[in-house]
This record gives C-alpha cells, sequence and structure tokens, in this order.
C-alpha cells in the first residue's frame, strides 16, 4: 500500500524525528470512525473514500483544518489526491453552495458598519463598552430603515403630488358649527428679525412648523388619477402603525440573538474566570500602550471578580442579627428613593403645566419657558441616579446586583417621567380641568390650534435638547477634567482621577432618546432621520472622547447577559411609545384645522371608511380573518407550536448535560486504562524506556495525536 | 523553500493557498514581509532566529509572543526559529477564517508553558502573570493566584486531575463567542 512507502521515505524537512514516530503511531491505529471530527483535529490516514459525496466536499477544507506542520499537511494532501475523488453532481453543487455562502458572509461582514472602530473599542475597553457601542450601531440602522420606510410611503408621495397639483379628492364632511375648529393661523410675520430664524429652528415654531416636519402640514386628500390611486391619510396611518411593528420585529429578532449567546455562555457567572483567562486576551493588539492598557483591563477584572467572591463568602457568614439589619437598611433606603423620584415626578408635571399655558413670550425668556420640561426632566434625569448612586453604596449589594438595580431605577425614572411629560400634555389636550374650552372641537382649540402638530414640536424639542446636553457634557466637562487630571498634580484631582466609561447611564440616555422618537413618529414623520444623524454624530463623539478621556473601568460588566437587558428595556421604551400611538389614534378627535385627518372622528376611523372601498373578495377575506373562526384555532395553532420548542429547548439542554457527564467520563476511562496499562507491563517486565510509544499518550482514540510530540522523550505515565 | 527567492511561482502560491486558511494577498503580502526581515543579509537564510520574528510590530508587544514562536517552529534544536512556510502557519491558525478547532488548539499549545500536553497550576500562574503584566506592581498577590487557580480549576477541570487539558479547554473556549475574533493576528 502506498502509505507504507511514505512512511519509510520519511517527511524531508526538518524536524522529521517525532514527525515519523507519530506517522507510525497513527498508522497503528485502526481507523476510528467513532471520532467527532469537530471536537479534535484528528487525521484518519486510512479511511478509504466510501463517504463519497460528504468527504469530498469537505477534503479542500479539512486539509487545512489539521493543526500540523506545513510539510506534514503537504504529505496528507499528496496521499489524497492519489485517491481518485468521486466527484458527484451533488458534491460539485453543494461545495459551490457552501464556498458562495462562505463568500457572503464575508462580504456582508465587510459591509458592517463600523465594524474595525468596533473591534478596537473592544480589544481596548472590553466587551461591556463594546455592547454600547454595537447597540447604538442597531440603532442607528434601525432608524435609518425606519426613515427610509416613512420617506418611500408618506413624505415621497406627499411631495409629489403636491408639486405636481394632481386631480385630489376631498372626503366630504358635515362641518356646520365647527368653523372656530377650523382655524390655523401659521403664517409668519412679514418682519422677523433673523435670530428669529435660529429660535424657530430651536423650537419647531415659525417657518418650521408649517413645513413637510410636522403633522400639520399634510393634506387629507386623495389622489385619483388614470389607474392609480393612492390615499394619503391611509398611507400615514399604516406607515406608522407599520413602523411600530418593523421596529418591534427587529428588536426581538436581535434580542433572540443575544440570548441565545447568553444562554449557551451559561450566563456569564458561571466559568467566568477560565473565559476570561483563556479566551479575554485579544492578538490584535499592537503597540505597548494598548497592551499595558488591556493588561490593566484584565487585571482590573480579576482583581474585582475575586473581591466579590470573598464579600459573598463574607455575606454568607453573617449572623441573624446582622441580616435582619442589613434587610430593614435596605428596606428604608429604597423608600427613600421611591420618595425622590416621586418627587422628580411632581416636579415634571409642574413644570409642563406651567410651559404649557403661560403665553407664548418673545426672545429668550420665550425659548427657557418652551423648554422647561426638557430642562426639568434632564435635571432631575442627572440629580437623581447621582442621588441613588450614593444610596447604592450604603446597600451593600455584590457589584453585579448594585449595577442592576441602579439601571432599573434609573430606567423607571427616565421612562416614567417622559410618561409624566406626556400625560400632562394630554390632560391639556383633552381639557381634564377645564370642561368648557373643549365644548365644540373635543380639544383644547384655544391653546392648540393643532394639538398634533405642539405634540410633536415637544418630542422635538426634547430630542434636540438630549442631544445638545450631551455634545455639551463632551465639551465642558469631559476634556476639561482629562486636562485637568493630567496636568493638575493634586492629590484630590488625581483621586478623582479620569472619566470612567459607566455604560449603564450611557445606555439609558440611548433608550430615552429612542422612545422619544417613537413617541414622537406619528406627529413629526421627519423624527426618525433627525435621530439617525444625531447618533451617528454621538457615535463618532463618544468613540472620540473614550479613546482621549476616558481609562477603563474598575467594574466588572458582563456583556452577554447585559445585552438581554437593554434590548428588554428598549421594548419597555417602545411599549411606553406603543400605548401612546394607540391612544392618540383611538381616542383623541384629530384637529380640524390641519393635517391629513381633518374630518375623521378619530385617526383609526380612516380604515373602516377606506374598506368599504375595496373589493367584495378582498372584503370577505378580511372579515373572515377578524372574525373568531379564524383566530380561535390560530391560537391553538400558535399554542401546540410553542409547546413543541418548548419540549426540543429541554431536549437540548439534557444533551447538554449528557455531554458534559460524558466528558467527566472519559477522563475516568483514561486513568482507568492507564493503571490497567501500567499493571500490565509490570506483570510482563518491559523496561521503561522500550515501552510501546502509545505508552506516551494513552488517551480515547478520539483525541488528536498531536500530544504526543508534546513529549518525545519523557513518559509521565510511567 | 520559498523563502529565499523573490518572487513566489504559481504553483507554490496555489499549493499554499490549499494548505493554509490564508488568501492570495495574504500569502503574498505574508512573503513580502518575510522578505523583510532578512533583505539585509546577503545569503538570507531559509530559517529566521526568533529575535528577527519578535522585531514585526504585530508580535512586539504580545505577552505570549516567544510562545508563539516556540509552538510555530519546526526547529529541532528548539530555538524559535521560523522558516516561511512555518511563518504562513502561525498566520493560517491566527487568520480571520481559520476554524475553532484549529484556534483553540493552537491557543492550548501557546498557553502549555512545560509542553507536556496539559494546563497544570504551574502554566497557569505563567498565563495570569503574561495576561496581567509579568512586573513587581502589575502582578497579583500570591493570595489572589491561589485563589484565582483553585477557580478556574473548580470550572474546568472536569475529570479532576487537578489540570486542564484539551478536551475542557475546548469546552470552555466553544462557549465563548468573542474567541474566534479576538484570536486573530492580521499583517
Amino acid at each position: 500500500m502506498e502509505l507504507n512507502e511514505f512512511n519509510r521515505n520519511g517527511v524531508a524537512t526538518a524536524g522529521s524525528g517525532y514527525f515519523n514516530s507519530e506517522q507510525s503511531l497513527r498508522l497503528r491505529r485502526p481507523p476510528s470512525h467513532a471520532s467527532n471530527q469537530n471536537a479534535s483535529p484528528h487525521f484518519d490516514w486510512g479511511r478509504s473514500s466510501e463517504g463519497g459525496e460528504d468527504e469530498d466536499e469537505e477534503e479542500p477544507r479539512h486539509v487545512r483544518e489539521l493543526p500540523m506542520p506545513f510539510a506534514l499537511r503537504k504529505a496528507v494532501r499528496q496521499v489524497q489526491q492519489m485517491r481518485v475523488p468521486v466527484a458527484s453532481r451533488r458534491a460539485r453543487r453543494s461545495r459551490a453552495l457552501k464556498r458562495f455562502s462562505s463568500q457572503a458572509k464575508n462580504a456582508l461582514a465587510l459591509v458592517t458598519l463600523w465594524r474595525k472602530s468596533i473591534h478596537k473599542i473592544g480589544g481596548h475597553f472590553g466587551g461591556g463598552v463594546q455592547s454600547y457601542f454595537v447597540f447604538l450601531r442597531f440603532l442607528v440602522v434601525l432608524n435609518f430603515l425606519s426613515s427610509l420606510l416613512i420617506a418611500g410611503f408618506v413624505l415621497i408621495p406627499a411631495i409629489v403630488f403636491n408639486s405636481l397639483h394632481l386631480n385630489t379628492t376631498i372626503p366630504e364632511a358635515n362641518l356646520t358649527g365647527f368653523e372656530v375648529c377650523m382655524v390655523y393661523d401659521t403664517s409668519p410675520n412679514a418682519l422677523t428679525v433673523f435670530y428669529t430664524y435660529f429660535l424657530d429652528l430651536l423650537s419647531g415654531t415659525g417657518f418650521m412648523e408649517y413645513s413637510y416636519m410636522f403633522y400639520g402640514y399634510y393634506n387629507n386628500t386623495m389622489i385619483v388619477t388614470s389607474g392609480f390611486s393612492y390615499n394619503i391619510p391611509l398611507a400615514y396611518l399604516l406607515t406608522a402603525s407599520f413602523y411600530f411593528i418593523f421596529c418591534f420585529i427587529c428588536i426581538i429578532v436581535r434580542m433572540g440573538g443575544v440570548w441565545r449567546v447568553a444562554v449557551t455562555t451559561g450566563g456569564g457567572t458561571v466559568g467566568g474566570y477560565s473565559m476570561l483567562l483563556f479566551t479575554g486576551w485579544d492578538y490584535g493588539l499592537q503597540g505597548d500602550r494598548a497592551t499595558k492598557l488591556k493588561q490593566n483591563n484584565i487585571r482590573y477584572q480579576l482583581q474585582v471578580d475575586l473581591e466579590e467572591e470573598r464579600l459573598q463568602l463574607k455575606a454568607k457568614s453573617l449572623t441573624l442579627l446582622q441580616t435582619v439589619g442589613t434587610y430593614a437598611l435596605r428596606t428604608l433606603l429604597n423608600l427613600i428613593v421611591l420618595a425622590l423620584i416621586g418627587g422628580a415626578f411632581a416636579g415634571i408635571a409642574f413644570a409642563t403645566q406651567f410651559s404649557q399655558t403661560q403665553e407664548a413670550q418673545e426672545g429668550i425668556v420665550g425659548l427657557l419657558l418652551e423648554y422647561l420640561p426638557s430642562i426639568v426632566i434632564t435635571a432631575s434625569n442627572f440629580v437623581v441616579p447621582l442621588l441613588c448612586d450614593q444610596i447604592a453604596l450604603l446597600e451593600k449589594h455584590s457589584p453585579s446586583t448594585t449595577i442592576i438595580l441602579a439601571l432599573l431605577r434609573a430606567v423607571f425614572l427616565r421612562l416614567v417621567s417622559l410618561a409624566v411629560l406626556l400625560f400632562t400634555l394630554w390632560e391639556n389636550i383633552t381639557c381634564y380641568t377645564d370642561r368648557s374650552a373643549c365644548s365644540p372641537c373635543q380639544y383644547n382649540h384655544r391653546i392648540y390650534q393643532c394639538w398634533e402638530t405642539r405634540v410633536g414640536q415637544e418630542m422635538y424639542k426634547l430630542v434636540l435638547f438630549d442631544f445638545l446636553t450631551t455634545i455639551v457634557k463632551l465639551i465642558l466637562v469631559d476634556f476639561p477634567r482629562r486636562m485637568v487630571v493630567d496636568n493638575c498634580s493634586w492629590s484630590l484631582v488625581q483621586w478623582v482621577g479620569r472619566e470612567e466609561f459607566l455604560v449603564p447611564p450611557n445606555v439609558l440616555g440611548l433608550v430615552y432618546a429612542q422612545t422619544v422618537v417613537w413617541t414622537g413618529a406619528l406627529f413629526c414623520p421627519l423624527l426618525p432621520l433627525l435621530n439617525t444623524i444625531k447618533f451617528v454624530i454621538i457615535f463618532y463623539c463618544k468613540k472620540i472622547s473614550l479613546f482621549q478621556n476616558c481609562r477603563p473601568a474598575a467594574r466588572t460588566f458582563r456583556s452577554t447577559s447585559s445585552n438581554v437587558v437593554f434590548f428588554l428595556v428598549l421594548l419597555f421604551g417602545w411599549s411606553l411609545a406603543t400605548t401612546v400611538l394607540i391612544y392618540s389614534m383611538a381616542e383623541l378627535h384629530p384637529s380640524y384645522g390641519c393635517g391629513p385627518f381633518r374630518f375623521s372622528v378619530t385617526m383609526w376611523s380612516i380604515v373602516p371608511n377606506s374598506f368599504q372601498g375595496l373589493s367584495p373578495t378582498t372584503k370577505e377575506f378580511l372579515r373572515y380573518i377578524g372574525s373568531q373562526a379564524f383566530s380561535i384555532p390560530l391560537l391553538l395553532l400558535s399554542c401546540v407550536v410553542l409547546c413543541y420548542v418548548a419540549a426540543l429547548a429541554s431536549v437540548y439542554g439534557n444533551s447538554v448535560a449528557l455531554l458534559k457527564a460524558q466528558l467527566k467520563l472519559e477522563g475516568r476511562d483514561k486513568q482507568f486504562l492507564v493503571k490497567q496499562i501500567e499493571e500490565l507491563t509490570k506483570k510482563q517486565g518491559v523496561p521503561k524506556h522500550d515501552r510501546d510509544p502509545i505508552l506516551r499518550d494513552p488517551t480515547p482514540m478520539a483525541v488528536d495525536p498531536m500530544r504526543a510530540s508534546f513529549r518525545p522523550t519523557q513518559n509521565n505515565y510511567s | 523553500m520559498g523563502g529565499s527567492a523573490s518572487q513566489l511561482p504559481k504553483e507554490q502560491l496555489a499549493e499554499y493557498q490549499e494548505l493554509t486558511f490564508l488568501s492570495k494577498q495574504e500569502i503574498l503580502l505574508a512573503h513580502k514581509r518575510f522578505n523583510e526581515l532578512t533583505k539585509d543579509e546577503r545569503n538570507p537564510p531559509t530559517r529566521v532566529p526568533m529575535d528577527k520574528i519578535l522585531a514585526l510590530p504585530e508580535l512586539k508587544s504580545n505577552p505570549f509572543r516567544k510562545r508563539i514562536c516556540h509552538v510555530f517552529s519546526t526547529s529541532e534544536v528548539k530555538d524559535g526559529s521560523l522558516t516561511f512556510e512555518d511563518f504562513l502557519d502561525l498566520l493560517s491558525a491566527f487568520s480571520d477564517s481559520a476554524t475553532l478547532e484549529i484556534k483553540s488548539h493552537y491557543a492550548f499549545r501557546i498557553f502549555d508553558f512545560d509542553d507536556d500536553g496539559t494546563l497544570d497550576g504551574g502554566d497557569l500562574e505563567k498565563l495570569v502573570n503574561c495576561l496581567t503584566g509579568d512586573t513587581d506592581d502589575t502582578r497579583l498577590t500570591q493570595e489572589e493566584m491561589r485563589q484565582l487557580i483553585t477557580n478556574i480549576l473548580e470550572e474546568s477541570d472536569i475529570d479532576k486531575d487537578g489540570t486542564v487539558n484539551l478536551s475542557e479547554f475546548q469546552h470552555v473556549i466553544s462557549r465563548s463567542p468573542d474567541f474566534v475574533s479576538s484570536f486573530k493576528i492580521v499583517l
């Protein structure tokens, strides 16, 4: 057989010594078909090409996957080429398909936005900070796709139809007695000072108010030309609904992927140390500074983890009195935190009420008054978490619990303060306090001639203010802090030190900004586009600030489990925005003077009205889908699918446990075999150095042969 | 073989492409960089000594650079010197398209400081020192080191023999989603 010939000639490169013995070792073993190819790189010299098609398509990759030196791989390939492969059509097709899919994956990886930057951030600052930037990238892509959606179905048709002056039909409506509601005065003053343009830009009034930016500009027209009809109000409504559904699907899909990773890696704390040590080093780092930064990062992480473990052991050994005391203290502190948050809510409600009921004033005072709710929200979002952090120091939780608690408290504060703002707005619009103001129009037409545009303006102002605060904080706080720390050697300054990039507050900022955009998207269609631009600018600013001003975090942050928390929090914001959307669409009466839903009772009523215009078969079909005859079987089917998937998940969990147990058993088999072999050889009286080379590596057949090369002359198991 | 010629012949290039995970551009770039290491010498040897390899910017600050050279070297005197093919082996194992099995196998060999086929306490301690910095003020204390190594062996030593063998190592690695992307050196 050609293999023996080959063996005799040996491998004609350097280091042939132990490679030869390795080959002979392999030849002695029978081909083990039970070897798990994926678990260990093991090449079977004696295997014939019975595997046929499967083997053919794996052969070119197979040679590369052997962990042997180059010369040996060349030899293996020559042996393989001596065997004539049976290249059937199926093999060729599946090989081409595999090549195509790998090329597609490579191309997709290249196209991924900011791939190199994010990888560099992960290498220098760790997975926690990297997860923030990955989350930011996800939001940028989401907003970009949403703005394309809105532009395609609402903005561009509106622009096209307005400029073409097509034949439009306006639906009939009986409007006697509602003339006072239809007043909508938007024409700007003829004489405007230059700086009012700037003020208008910041507050969304004036020239910006009656533009494509806000709801009020769109008409409730239906274009019917030859063979083409486009119902703008319906398009507006359905685009807004579909935008929400699209965002929901994207979040769920992404969260599913992240959750899968978190589950397979066992939640992070299990195997944390080994994982950090074996996989923690980034081999792409170049330069002494980057290496030292990474080494510091790893050392901090290890020290904090070890300290947390010591604290946990200590906490377990507390006496009963001490534990009772700790729990009593924690309850008290939680009450204080709740009181703080309640106080913040009261402040926001009052500020919104005050700002809405004031007369419009000129200049800077007017601007300040308009921005008062935003200012109060931002101030409370800054002050209250700071106080909560100080309180958390007294609570004496473990570091990871503290971080999660801080995240949840800040989420609660931020999103519910936004809800309070919206609730106050809605109170004013629907005349909760002053019933008479709403008599003809069912909304407060005295203050709000076009209330949707007003809500859109509030959201626009929130977005803009949040953006300005971030940029100003970067310029006025982070950069000066670094300069002071670098150039001033007072001990107090050095104790404060460089800033640390804290991930939870930054993620909350993103979630808050995204929730505001979702809430305002119905009333301000260009808001997702603005948000895309805003997030892109924030990405670059935060990245620059990170590398210039920040030191690596001293606290650990498990990126895999925290990714799931980020998406859960985002989903919470989404549900808040959906509540707002559904309430506005279904309950509130649209303004008479502006917007595409001028003469409808509610925004949603346009859908049943358009329903009448469909063909009879479509009507029947849609009626059937909405009826119980369809939805109950659908529900039962979903339950069955759910049970199946749950059963599958438990089966996989069982097989993981079984495989782990098998791994343990293999180790025990190894020790047993070693003992047996030792006893046998002792009985036969064979001297040590003559013992069969297989003794050098008494492992189960499936494990790789390269281990023999590790100890060519030693014999560890004698 | 292939280290002295200034141009790589086509069949050689094709063979390298098939036997490693590198693409054509990567192989040509590797060839260029490898030749630059010995360009000052009149008779460039086929086997480049370790200190020249360690001068490469990609390896210069890597705490595992000496181990990497030793692992991929096929030299009989075990001095860590690399031929061009060893160099390609190195780049192939650290490339983008190498499989998890190859990377975990070589990672295990790199971490096995005493080359005995398993990671025992001494190997783990040297590993930790490489990762945290091997100077006096960056090392962990004795107490912390002991606690850390006990934890690692408890987590990854499944058969409880006091060492981490290749399968146990690969079991830990397989649970990490970041390993393949961080075990990468690109010229």
